[in-house]
């Protein structure tokens, strides 16, 4: 796997579970449960390679460097502790502000990220919230240091719509002022389109497509986005069709299938596909897809009957 | 079989979707468990003597070296010989086929009050968790009494009062204290279970309530319960040697490892293996049927991880 | 044609037990609505509205504290034991966890045989022929029905919930959050799923869910709740081109469309404040709190009644359509 995330950008990866798109945020973080570890490659930091950190810089970086939220922020804050004790101590266990400055920092933090009545929700313990309010928490949590990237996996899976439309106006907002880089975890296609500027589609442990999210949605590459795309209802669909599916299963890991892996269950399919597995190659202004055929081949002939 | 996730049709979708999962051979969940307990060295031990302890047992219901009732074989007190590997008693029998008999009464005692005292505790405790109500308060309040009471006091006071010594009395008399522990655990795990949704489906499917009970919560609590009379059985090995010892269990001559004991009590000082041999029986038995327990609950407990 | 009315439903969960009587949440608080004989009625709301607890107390699968259920024409709040578990045999329900709601120690064809077996329906061959057709029909191989659960996908085992809710030949179903808990891929299967089995069996449902984009797609009807109440009611189309309630139109305002173009025009309408608790609703209007064109006193002394402010759309708001 390799991509690149810009200064201050906003970049989705999008995928169903098991794609492994988890596991690649948990790597830049280098946070991945035994027995997974990294074989091979490189995560650069600004100039330096991650993956050979040692335990000291590893620390120094995460929390500080890069940030990660998580989808259930219940076993994310401990649940004995006050909220504002522990957005506090993340700043103090990177001894970038003293105690009292840190003190001092809590509640604008909780301001920035529009908790109500900051100044007592601190003294608030975890469960006194409510998921949103939690979420935002973590949030606060997350950039009490300032980091270059804050990575969120999953944020608002778990939240009603109506929070979930709050918590993305919020990160955009946030990347928007503080210019903090976010990667969007989730496998929620309609949220990547109101947050992200760039998109990767994981499939299988694979990228499948990436690129700006503009191209991604009106014209995506990859059968399997393309699918995703058409699988999804949508609140402002005029007309009553037939979802189109994908049918069958995502593929065993450790049995895949010989050549593209998605090309079980692809309705484009050619020959080759089942042989030989494409590699990721550009396909259009900054956008690359991994695929044979391509979609702008395959519905240059008929659209598939639905 | 083949191994490729799903049969597909290309074009519209059928209006019978063909998935076929494929996984592999069935493994049920009993074969899990099996496969997990073979991994835990300590508890296929036990098991192992588990297996001798019964199959000595079996086998002295016919034969054994000597008669353990026939006295004077030779000189009383003697120690082991090449005729008699294990020596002899106080009244000159031969201590290795006692020991053999005392196997029989164990295990039988062991296991008919682990069979008895879990028939009791788990309708007690399946009735009490799911019906709740005056049920639940009776059977709680009878726990609760019997849990205040001494379990020796019990037992004497029913071996007193029936004036039996029979192996079928004494299982009777401990099954009576041995019951509270099942009917505790079944019914906390009653009351959880017919929480759960598929109870909820079984109601939704119009089953009777003794079905609900007989075929979905019955099953799903077999796991805990298997774990909880494997233990019943040295406790209540113990406990009829202790009887035994104190003068209460089975008549003599019919050999007890308690029994043995009391008889080599006095003798200890110049003839301890009169003693120590029966003791040592009942301690290698006891950490067996432990560890075998242990080893159960291990492999049965679902949230470890493999 | 109305399959079943819910009159006036309420269903209150005592918590606690002070000296003083306990509090109670006030899950579904007056509640009623028809869902006609053949369509598919969608019920929608954000947690703690009381959609779950509303879909189990028209299955009858909780008991209602007060109000009235009709299904054809028997009040099902006053049937008890027998003649209730009778009943089950015409209203089933599709459960939300593919994981939790099918009993892991039964093979896959005992779940689904076990209606069969509760009401003496087909026996030995005849049975066994039932549940291979139902399978089949629910896209599932008969030749698994020997398998556990554990051993299939998610999206498999809602099949197999679903073959089970259908093998009694029910007319009405209530899913409850159906797909809420699988796959975006396999959500289209089993949504595609139930459209099909509706058109063959001419079935009646009550679809419950919290996602309103899948809702309007399967739905001919949305009833739209809010703190154990329905704010709204209206055809599909309709409530999507033209939301009465203040609410509704917060709630469409809010889900996100997967068109960045779209979406980098649309401004949410972006509620203050948190949905109230349950136990202690807001007086008047529950929305008052949170509303952005409440007027004092009005919207927090006058409960709106739901009412017809358009033809076959019907909303709880002083000032619908003002937002």
């Amino acid at each position: 796997m390799s991509f690149v995330v810009n200064k201050g950008e906003t970049l989705g990866i999008v995928g169903e579970s098991g794609c492994g798109k988890s596991v690649t945020a948990l790597s830049i973080l280098r946070l991945i449960p035994e027995p997974g570890k990294i074989v091979s490659g490189h995560i650069w930091f600004k100039d330096r390679d991650v993956a050979r950190f040692s335990p000291e810089e590893l620390r120094e970086y995460r929390g500080n460097d890069v940030s990660m939220i998580f989808q259930d922020p219940m076993t994310s804050l401990n649940p004995v502790l006050r909220v504002g004790f522990q957005i506090k101590e993340a700043m103090v266990a990177h001894e970038r502000f003293d105690n009292k400055t840190a003190d001092a920092r809590v509640v604008p933090m909780l301001q920035k990220v529009r908790i109500p009545a900051p100044k007592e929700r601190a003294k608030n313990y975890p469960h006194q919230f409510s998921g949103g309010m939690r979420q935002r928490a973590m949030i606060a949590m997350g950039l009490s240091n300032e980091p270059d990237l804050l990575i969120a996996d999953e944020p608002t899976t778990a939240l009603d719509v109506t929070v979930q439309a709050q918590i993305i106006e919020l990160l955009r907002d946030l990347n928007r002022d503080l210019g903090t880089a976010v990667v969007l975890i989730t496998h929620n296609l309609a949220v990547v389109a109101s947050l992200c500027t760039r998109v990767i589609v994981m499939y299988a442990g694979r990228i499948v497509e990436s690129g700006p999210t503009r191209q991604i949605f009106n014209s995506p590459q990859h059968p399997y986005t393309w699918s995703l795309l058409q699988s999804i209802p949508r609140i402002d669909s005029t007309q009553h069709d037939k979802l189109l599916t994908i049918s069958g299963l995502p593929p065993d890991l450790s049995n895949p299938p010989p050549g593209c892996l998605f090309h079980p269950r692809c309705r484009f399919r050619v020959d080759r596909c089942s042989k030989e597995e494409p590699p990721l190659e550009e396909v259009g202004p900054a956008q690359a897809a991994r695929c044979w055929v391509l979609m702008k081949n395959a519905l240059a002939g008929a659209e598939p009957a639905r | 079989m083949a191994t490729a996730p799903s049969t597909f049709e290309p074009g519209p979708d059928q209006f019978v979707a063909t998935d076929t999962y494929e996984v592999g051979e069935q493994v049920s969940a009993w074969q899990d468990t099996w496969r997990r307990l073979r991994r835990n060295r300590l508890a296929l031990v036990g098991m192992a003597i588990v297996i001798i302890l019964a199959l000595t047992a079996i086998v002295s219901t016919f034969w054994t070296p000597y008669e353990v009732w026939r006295q004077s074989l030779g000189p009383t007190y003697q120690g082991p010989t090449g005729k008699h590997p294990f020596g002899l008693d106080d009244s000159g029998r031969d201590i290795l086929s006692r020991l053999m008999g005392g196997a029989q009464v164990s295990m039988v005692v062991g296991v008919g009050t682990a069979t008895l005292s879990s028939i009791i505790g788990i309708v007690l405790g399946l009735l009490a968790g799911f019906y709740r109500g005056w049920v639940d308060a009776v059977v709680s309040l009878l726990i609760n009494v019997f849990y205040g009471l001494p379990d020796l006091l019990i037992v004497l006071l029913i071996v007193a009062v029936t004036q039996q010594r029979g192996l079928g009395n004494i299982i009777l008399a401990i099954s009576l204290t041995a019951w509270l522990g099942m009917a505790r655990l079944v019914r906390g795990q009653t009351l959880s279970l017919r929480e759960r949704e598929f109870v909820e489906a079984a109601r939704s499917v119009g089953t009777r309530d003794q079905w609900i009970l007989i075929r979905h919560i019955f099953p799903n609590a077999l796991g805990p319960i298997i774990v909880q009379a494997t233990f019943v059985i040295p406790a209540a090995i113990l406990f009829e040697a202790f009887l035994s010892y104190l003068g209460f269990g089975v008549k003599p001559p019919t050999p007890s490892w308690g029994a043995m004991a009391s008889d080599g009590f006095r003798s200890l000082q110049y003839a301890p293996h009169i003693i120590l041999i029966p003791a040592a029986a009942l301690c290698i038995t006891l950490m067996a049927f432990n560890f075998m327990g242990d080893g159960l609950r291990d492999a049965l407990d679902p949230r470890m991880r493999r | 044609m109305a399959l079943v009315r819910v009159e006036d439903v309420v269903k209150h969960f005592p918590i606690g037990t002070g000296i003083f009587g306990g509090q109670v949440v006030r899950a579904v608080d007056g509640v009623t609505f028809e869902v006609r004989t053949g369509e598919t009625l969608g019920l929608v709301g954000e947690s703690g509205c009381g959609k779950s607890t509303l879909g189990r107390v028209i299955a009858q699968l909780q008991p209602a504290t007060g109000g009235h259920v009709f299904f054809k024409d028997t009040d099902l709040v006053t049937l008890r034991g027998e003649k209730l578990r009778r009943m089950r045999q015409q209203m089933q329900m599709i459960f939300q966890d593919p994981y939790a709601s099918l009993n892991p120690r039964m093979t896959v064809g005992d779940i689904i045989g076990e209606p069969l077996q509760n009401f003496g329906i087909a026996r030995g061959k005849e049975r066994e022929r039932r549940i291979n057709e139902v399978m089949r029909i629910c896209g599932l191989n008969p030749n698994f029905i020997r398998r556990y659960p554990h051993e299939f996908s998610g999206g498999q085992r809602q099949r197999i919930g679903i073959a089970r809710a259908l093998v009694l030949n029910p007319t009405f179903i209530v899913a409850d959050e159906p797909i809420s808990a699988l796959d975006v891929s396999i959500q289209a299967q089993i949504v595609n799923l139930l459209e099909d089995l509706q058109d063959r069996f001419k079935l009646t449902y009550l679809f419950i869910a919290h996602d309103l984009s899948v809702v309007r797609h399967l739905s001919d009807r949305v009833a739209v709740m809010y703190l154990g109440k329905i704010v709204e009611v209206a055809d599909s189309k309709e409530i999507y081109l033209n939301p009465l309630h203040p609410y509704t139109k917060a709630l469409l305002s809010s889900i996100p469309i997967p068109d960045p173009d779209l979406e980098a025009q649309r401004e949410p309408i972006l509620l203050k404040g948190e949905i109230p608790s349950p136990v202690n609703p807001p007086s008047g209007c529950r929305f008052h709190t949170r509303c952005p064109i409440a007027q004092f006193p009005k919207c927090s002394e006058e409960e709106p009644p739901l009412e017809d402010k358009a033809p076959g759309h019907r909303a709880a708001c002083h000032f619908a359509g003002q937002l």
